[in-house]
């Protein structure tokens, strides 16, 4: 995996941003024309290391010519409201689609306390014809909570509403400081053939035969609580041509 | 005298030419292809297809994740081929088989279908797994 150039920087528009966010991408493989997995990833921080302000929306931007829409990631559907309340250990394991980690801060007056969360990828139900994922994360301590988000996977566009979550009571709302997703990866499926159940590995996302002039590019725009957005955005250079 | 004769006689053989070459057709022709190549949200898939016109079928099939979905096909059959395409709407986004539906035209052809246009439509399952097609075209020829 060849490692993302990142880059990141406060919105002009947006005088009293006090967040500042990098995000990170990858292929693994990377290799043009192959299936891959993607990897994604974001980090929040201020400039004075104080606690960032509790994360509401992100608006993500990839490039529409990755084979999202022809994967085999996703081949069944997993009922929002279970994977709400239950968590996605309830999904089916075809609508696996990916996993990851996400670290959050709180404030304990004085301290900050951290809290690691589980996020999962999986199929929902179809929308107007575009596949839909849930993104679910779950933590354990100190604050047990589990929290569901949904998106439209549109060509080239995933946006997503985050839910707030209190930390304490009286206490400012958990703010989310990392993420690191995969999209693909070490995933079994199962399929029926003549009665019998069989385990499979989807391929994964297919990586266009040509890589975009400049690289593949990804923009995100990230919303927070205190009202401010901050845009961001990274490159994942064009693999070298294999000898 | 002769020459006016002449002149009619070779005008009604251009009007039964031409009334012998203009031919309506309903087609209905289907086929299960296999995979060629693919470039990501572009698949290729090649395969026989029996029918009205029966021959081989080539077909370049795009999906980027929106339900709008187009299709651009050949079908090389006896004497000449037909060259069409169909802007379709996807459904079923989630299942190993999604299918698709929408209308399809035949701009143009070579050989015996060149003067070939046509409408109809197009239905498909795109097999999510090995990228195979199944598709089913129906509609009116003119050629």
């Amino acid at each position: 995996m060849v490692a993302a150039l990142t880059l990141a920087w406060i919105s002009p528009a947006v005088a009293h941003a006090t967040q500042i966010v990098s995000i990170t991408t990858g292929f693994s493989p990377e290799r043009l024309g192959a299936p891959t997995t993607v990897s994604l990833g974001f980090d929040v921080r201020t400039p004075d290391g104080s606690l960032p302000s509790a994360l509401t929306g992100i608006d993500f931007h990839y490039p529409a010519d990755l084979g999202l829409g022809t994967s085999d990631l996703g081949l069944a559907t997993c009922n929002p409201a279970k994977a709400g309340y239950y968590g996605p250990s309830v999904c089916p394991a075809n609508s696996i689609m990916g996993s990851g980690s996400a670290l959050a801060k709180f404030q304990v007056s004085p301290e900050v306390s951290e809290e690691s969360a589980k996020i999962v990828i999986v199929a929902g139900p179809s929308q107007h014809g575009y596949m839909n994922l849930l993104v679910t994360a779950t933590g354990a301590y100190p604050v047990k909570a589990h929290i569901l988000m949904t998106t439209l996977l549109e060509p080239g566009r995933l946006h997503f509403n985050v839910p707030l979550v209190s930390g304490i009571p009286e206490g400012p709302d958990v703010a989310v400081v990392r993420v690191r997703i995969k999209i693909g990866g070490k995933l079994t499926y199962y399929e029926r053939r003549h009665g019998k159940r069989i385990a499979f590995h989807p391929q994964g996302i297919k990586l266009p035969r040509r890589c975009p002039r400049g690289g593949f590019r990804f923009n995100a725009t990230f919303s927070f609580l205190d009202g401010s957005s901050v845009a961001a955005h990274t490159v994942v250079k064009c693999p070298r041509p294999r000898k | 005298m002769l020459r006016v004769a002449a002149i009619a006689i070779v005008m009604l053989a251009l009007a039964q030419t031409t009334t012998a070459q203009a031919r309506t057709l309903s087609v209905r022709d289907e086929g299960h292809l296999h995979y060629l190549t693919d470039n990501a949200t572009l698949i290729v898939d090649e395969g026989a297809v029996s029918g009205t016109i029966p021959g081989t079928a080539r077909v370049s099939f795009w999906y980027n994740g929106s339900p709008s979905v187009s299709a651009r096909f050949t079908i090389i059959a006896h004497g000449g081929t037909l060259t069409g395409i169909a802007h379709c709407w996807l459904s079923n986004p989630n299942s190993l088989t999604p299918s698709f539906r929408g209308h399809l035209t035949i701009p143009s052809g070579s050989g015996r279908y060149r003067h070939a246009r046509g409408s109809g439509e197009l239905f498909g399952v795109f097999h999510r797994r090995g990228y195979s097609l199944i598709i089913q075209a129906i509609g009116r020829l003119r050629y």
